[in-house]
């Protein structure tokens, strides 16, 4: 994707998300959580929730591989069950050129029928001339 | 946690310590499906200003969210915010620990500034999380 073409209010991903018990599982040996919760409520790592999107979104956009994250809001909503459809939207918020770098910030949401689980605002730069993937 | 404010929220929360390897950043990119060679590939992250990979900013964040999860528990899954910046990469065989101190409460909720530095002290995320009291 032309990282220049994106516009601000574009919607790039508006797809379900499922994250598994497996899913969850390996979410949580990857980041060596060992706070029992979430095993115990079976409910997702929120985390894990933001990371899917985020991999969902940069994907979405096919960013450059230097592009570096550079600055994350989130919200916690609610708690997501093992196994649940998510919807998941992700939106261009901004795309701006500053001194030779790109910044793009990209919205992103899980929704869970009509109840918001995740939401979040993150901020990546890409130097231009990096090229898209 | 230590000493509770008046509003009950903790002063300053328990922290997180953890030792990044490399290992565990081609675990995280299997579990968030991030494959990110900046991440992966030492020959891509040696032609980076990095000069070797860096790990995920994602897993890193998520020592943060484990901090309030264990200071929290749910009410950390229902309504807790945060708001970070990426300061500076962290790379692996670094050791990083997520830490939070009470910035202001109320009855309802409870802000803290949160951080993670790395074994030097440097802060490589720095920020802020809002989380609901129970009432």
């Amino acid at each position: 994707m032309d990282l220049t073409s994106l516009e601000p209010g574009q919607t790039l991903l508006s797809e379900p998300l499922v994250i598994s018990i497996g899913d969850a599982a390996q979410y949580r040996a990857a980041v060596e959580d060992d706070a029992g919760l979430y095993a115990k409520e079976h409910v997702v790592p929120p985390m894990a929730v933001a990371a899917k999107l985020m991999t969902a979104a940069m994907d979405a956009v096919g960013l450059p591989a230097g592009a570096v994250h550079t600055g994350q809001e989130l919200e916690f909503a609610r708690p997501v069950a093992e196994g649940t459809e998510l919807a998941c939207i992700v939106m261009v918020v901004q795309n701006n050129l500053r001194q030779g770098t790109r910044f793009l910030v990209l919205e992103l949401s899980g929704t869970e029928g009509e109840e918001l689980a995740v939401a979040g605002r993150t901020t990546i730069a890409i130097t231009e001339g990096e090229g898209t993937s | 946690m230590s000493t509770s404010s008046v509003s009950g929220a903790p002063e300053t929360l328990t922290p997180v310590t953890h030792r990044v390897s490399q290992a565990q950043l081609v675990k995280y990119a299997d579990a968030s499906g991030d494959h990110n060679p900046l991440h992966l590939d030492v020959d891509f992250a040696a032609g980076t200003p990095y000069g070797k990979p860096i790990a995920h900013g994602m897993l890193v964040l998520a020592f943060v969210s484990e901090l309030l999860t264990k200071s929290f528990g749910r009410a950390w899954l229902c309504g807790g915010k945060l708001k970070t910046r990426f300061r500076a990469p962290v790379y692996p065989g670094d050791m990083v620990t997520a830490s939070g101190t009470l910035k202001s409460a109320t009855d309802a909720q409870a802000t803290y500034t949160v951080s993670v530095h790395n074994q030097g002290g440097e802060a490589v995320i720095t920020g802020e999380a809002t989380v609901p009291l129970a009432a």
